[in-house]
């Protein structure tokens, strides 16, 4: 039976070697799964707090100052706050769809952890598929939030499930489209594997290392926009749009599920940013061109000992934090598009012009 | 009986209580998520296969945005919020259809499958999917695009409304993304036949 | 049409902004670990002065919210004289503001003509019951303390007429007492001419003590809440001062006896011209109604009150004594000529004091006036009071002369 399950969940075929790779399978998925948990609920409150203190002070306020030394336990005091709160569940809502929307929210966003690599080694699982892997997961997060929508019997709560239904499917175009651009040019769908072909990648002609950032920002600019716009985050948030529509699709939600639908929030900024760190800047390389200390493998990247891998991972998540950090300073200047704005923005700014980065790249492929 | 096939049955049951239920449900929601589940599903039993690449993309296609736009039409068009009931009368029909197809494609795939093991069929790589369509059966994938931007093409033309069409004029005042916002004195001071007659305030046309 | 700048300059420029204010430092008070700085007119909470309260009702009538609750009863006064007419006034039982139907729109504070209600900044009364939002007198009162003096003007502002009026007129004064130190000071010529009948200068008259304090005022301050040691080193200089008052007094009265009863007579304080010092008040007044169980503050204001009353009453019996001497026949007449008061009529003698019926157009006594106004004394309440002491002074002066004919 094991074994049969063990050939089973193998499908994935993995490439390069996790540190949460033991002899014992079982060991294995145990590391594997308690890994991506700690990432999914540890990294969000980082990113969490760095934007409540960011947010503060672009605000000429303080952020957070009491719940632990410098406010930095703040989050965690919300969700204990959360879940003592009392779980309201409308009378005319559908009971059981209602329950289990957050959950659809929020579980996508925990499996794409699994393939999410912070550090040398570090990560749960390095698929053959894995950026298309995290990008199907994804979409599948829509469906939540229009279930919690429909489910709230509430028209605000509905019209914010539509406008999310909506900008999630235009925007979903957009940005695969720029990620596909980072898979053509590194000739791979494994994340590990771009991390590691941005290592090695020169200018054409040059031994100048760059991270893709450099080659297709484009790409990039339009990834960001649409990983916001994916996100419901200022100034994309008009699903929740709380001047109109009171909360949007969480109008009606209480507690511990709101907390779910919060968490995939912020769970999002970290995968949409983590993605970003992987397909542009490089993963956990320092610099360009730089190897890390302590590591040999492929581009100074790979086999390191526990200092490089230790480095590695703060890297990583130095970078996005940076990322996180972009994405409020975006949300603290600009307000929030009008609906028609956001369409049209998506459909004849951001769709048009992947198309032409994707085909920009695919014939620099072939040129060089 | 294998850990493999306890896994299969356990998802092929799963997808085939889904599909009942989407076509017993007498809410249209929840025939819509059940529909949704019954994909999940079958992307599932394409997992269990080993075909993990089909199987993302029957994720992400079918699941993710086919199922999406099928709760988005509900929601835009005739779904009652809550808890309301929808059905519609044509039980016996769709039984006798459904039925029908079910047998026919049972019989079907069964004398053509009927002897092989699916645990054993290891998936192809993605790279070799790659070649495989851009390299042997490039035409017939070139073929297939062309017909679903034909397809594109046709549906925005059946949705586009013509000036005039409906009775009402196309509405002119359409606010482009670099636009303005004009308030009412600055229209106001536009002089008399200016070249952007769309932007005075609404009230004289 | 606005002038149009390239696309994304607006975009850049709104980064610029929030960027610059990450690196600002927080405006942010922190409130329970460090007190608000809060401006002196804060609408805090309403502070009542109940000793000023006239149950006037206004405050009352005013409140948009009907949130202040105001009882009282009357009760009879005794003649403050003998023969006096009995006064009824109101006294105040209850005054309480409910807090929690205030809106602080500070229209009762507005409307107060007595200074009974007052701003403070004081804020942090909350509560666990709305009952208990319901301030009563005693509350209020408390508050009371917290109020902050009123801020000091802007540089280079306008004074209030009032208080200029009252500043200029002490100026007048200071100048008229040099030019009367610099004439006594150079003596002229026929005072030269008899040194010996020379009026004697304060300053020449010699005062020894031993450490002799003047009582009166040494309780005063002391009652004022003033340190001991300052109380009684101003109660020394009181003493001093008053010896030699005295004594130059004696000295003045001699010499004037020599001279003769029209200079005597002359040489008589007038009424209009004494200053009657703000902050002085009548021991005994003060004695007897804090010994009744009236507040100190209230005990204070009273005694001035009668201290004044007292004085003027011995200045115009002096005058008068001084013009009988002089056997003018103008009787209380002359003395009061100087005043800005408007005289009355003196031919008509009137037979029974306590029908005396003043009657006034306004006028209103100016020293009285200008004292209230120093005192800080509200231009509204200066006015009246005023007024009503040039009435108790025209009376006074009539029934004297009645008393004469």
């Amino acid at each position: 039976m094991m074994d049969l399950v063990f050939s089973t969940a193998i499908t994935f075929v993995g490439q390069a070697t996790s540190i949460t790779t033991f002899d014992s399978y079982a060991l294995s998925v145990v590391v594997k799964i308690a890994f991506a948990l700690g990432l999914f609920f540890v990294v969000p409150l980082i990113g969490g707090y760095l934007e409540h203190k960011v947010m503060g002070r672009m605000q000429a306020r303080r952020g957070p100052v009491e719940a632990g030394p410098f406010g930095t336990l703040q989050l965690v005091a919300d969700g204990i706050k959360f879940i003592q709160k009392e779980d309201v569940i409308p009378r005319a809502a559908d009971k059981w769809v209602f329950a289990a929307a957050p959950g659809v929210a929020l579980v996508p966003g925990m499996l794409i952890f699994l393939v999410l690599p912070i550090g040398p080694g570090v990560f749960a699982l390095d698929l053959e598929l894995g950026l298309f892997y995290a990008l199907a997961i994804s979409s599948v997060s829509v469906l939540g939030i229009m279930m919690g929508g429909w489910a709230s019997a509430n028209k605000f709560a509905l019209l914010g499930g539509l406008r999310a239904g909506g900008q999630l499917i235009a925007y979903e175009l957009p940005l695969i489209l720029a990620a596909i651009a980072v898979a053509v040019q590194a000739g791979t769908l494994s994340l590990v594997g771009i991390v590691e072909a941005q290592a090695t990648f020169t200018l054409p002609g040059t031994t100048i290392n760059v991270w893709y950032l450099f080659p297709q920002f484009l790409g990039f600019a339009i990834f960001f926009l649409a990983a916001m716009a994916e996100l419901s985050r200022p100034p994309f948030d008009m699903p929740i749009a709380d001047s109109e529509l009171v909360f949007g699709y969480m109008t009606e939600y209480t507690g511990i599920k709101f907390a779910m639908y919060l968490l995939t929030e912020y769970g999002g900024m970290i995968v949409m940013s983590a993605l970003m760190v992987v397909l542009y800047l490089g993963g956990w390389q320092l610099l360009p061109g730089v190897p890390l200390p302590g590591c040999e493998g492929t581009g100074g990247l790979f086999d390191c000992d526990p200092m490089g891998t230790l480095l590695g991972v703060v890297i990583t998540i130095g970078k996005i934090m940076a990322l996180v950090f972009l994405m409020v300073w975006a949300r603290v200047a600009y307000p929030r598009l009008r609906e028609d704005q956001l369409q049209r923005f998506a459909w004849l700014a951001l769709i048009p012009l992947a198309l032409l980065n994707l085909a920009l790249v695919g014939v620099a492929k072939v040129v060089f | 009986m294998t850990g493999h096939d306890v896994v299969f049955l356990l998802v092929a049951l799963l997808t085939g209580g889904a599909a009942l239920l989407t076509v017993t449900s007498k809410n249209l929601f929840h025939a819509a998520l059940f529909l949704a589940v019954t994909l999940a599903g079958i992307a599932g039993t394409f997992l269990v296969m080993r075909a993990d690449f089909l199987a993302l993309v029957q994720l992400i296609v079918y699941v993710g945005s086919v199922a999406v736009l099928f709760l988005f039409g509900l929601m835009l068009t005739r779904a009652p919020i809550g808890r309301e009931a929808l059905d519609g009368q044509n039980r016996g029909l769709a039984l006798v259809v459904s039925g029908t197809l079910f047998v026919v494609l049972s019989t079907l795939i069964i004398s053509t499958f009927g002897g092989e093991r699916a645990a054993e069929v290891a998936g192809p790589s993605i790279a070799d999917i790659g070649i495989s369509i851009f390299a042997d059966w490039v035409l017939p994938f070139e073929l297939l695009s062309m017909l679903l931007l034909a397809a594109l093409i046709g549906a925005i033309l059946l949705a586009r409304r013509e000036d005039g069409e409906s009775g009402e004029p196309m509405p002119e005042r359409r606010i482009e993304l670099s636009d303005e916002p004009v308030t009412h004195a600055g229209a106001q001071e536009l002089p008399a036949g200016d070249s952007k007659p769309e932007l005075t305030a609404g009230g004289d046309r | 049409m606005a002038t149009t700048s390239p696309p994304g300059v607006g975009l850049a420029k709104g980064l610029a902004v929030t960027i610059k204010h990450l690196f600002r430092y927080p405006s942010t008070q922190m409130y329970p670990k460090q007190r608000p700085d809060l401006p002196p007119r804060t609408r805090g909470v309403i502070a009542l002065m109940d000793e000023n309260c006239t149950v006037c009702m206004l405050c009352a009538r005013e409140c948009p919210d009907w949130c202040i609750y105001i009882d009282s009863h009357k009760e009879t006064v005794p003649p403050a004289k003998e023969g006096g007419r009995a006064r009824t006034r109101n006294v105040l039982d209850r005054f309480a503001i409910d807090f929690s139907l205030c809106m602080y729109c500070g229209i009762c504070v507005e409307v107060c003509p007595f200074d009974a209600l007052w701003w403070s900044p004081e804020f942090e009364y909350a509560e666990f019951q709305i009952d208990d939002l319901l301030h009563e007198k005693e509350r209020l009162r408390e508050w009371m303390d917290t109020v902050p003096p009123p801020p000091m003007l802007e540089e280079g502002a306008v004074p209030p007429a009032e208080a200029a009026d009252a500043i200029a007129k002490k100026e007048k004064e200071l100048e008229a007492e040099a030019a009367k130190q610099a004439e006594v000071t150079a003596p002229p010529a026929e005072a030269a001419a008899a040194p010996a009948e020379a009026k004697p200068r304060t300053a020449d008259v010699k005062v020894e003590g031993a450490g002799e304090i003047d009582q009166e005022t040494y309780d005063r301050l002391i009652a004022e809440g003033k340190s001991e040691r300052i109380a009684r080193s101003k109660a020394k200089s009181a003493w001093v001062r008053k010896q030699k008052e005295k004594l130059a007094a004696e000295q003045e009265a001699a010499t004037a006896e020599e001279r003769g009863g029209d200079e005597a007579a002359a040489a008589k304080p007038k009424a209009a011209e004494v200053h009657v010092e703000a902050g002085e008040i009548d021991q005994e007044t003060y004695d007897q109604l804090i010994a009744e169980g009236k507040s100190e503050r209230m005990a204070r204001a009273k005694a001035k009150a009668a201290y004044v009353r007292k004085q003027r009453a011995k200045l115009a019996a002096d005058a008068e004594a001084g013009a009988e001497d002089g056997g003018s026949e103008a009787g209380g007449g002359a003395p009061e000529a100087s005043t800005p008061a408007e005289p009355a009529d003196a031919d008509e003698p009137k037979p029974k004091p306590a029908d005396v019926h003043v009657e006034g157009a306004g006028e209103i006594d100016q020293e009285t006036y200008d004292q209230l106004i120093a005192e800080g004394k509200s231009e509204r309440i200066a006015r009246s009071k005023a007024k009503a002491a040039w009435v108790r002074k025209q009376k006074q002066k009539l029934i004297d002369e009645g008393g004469d004919a």
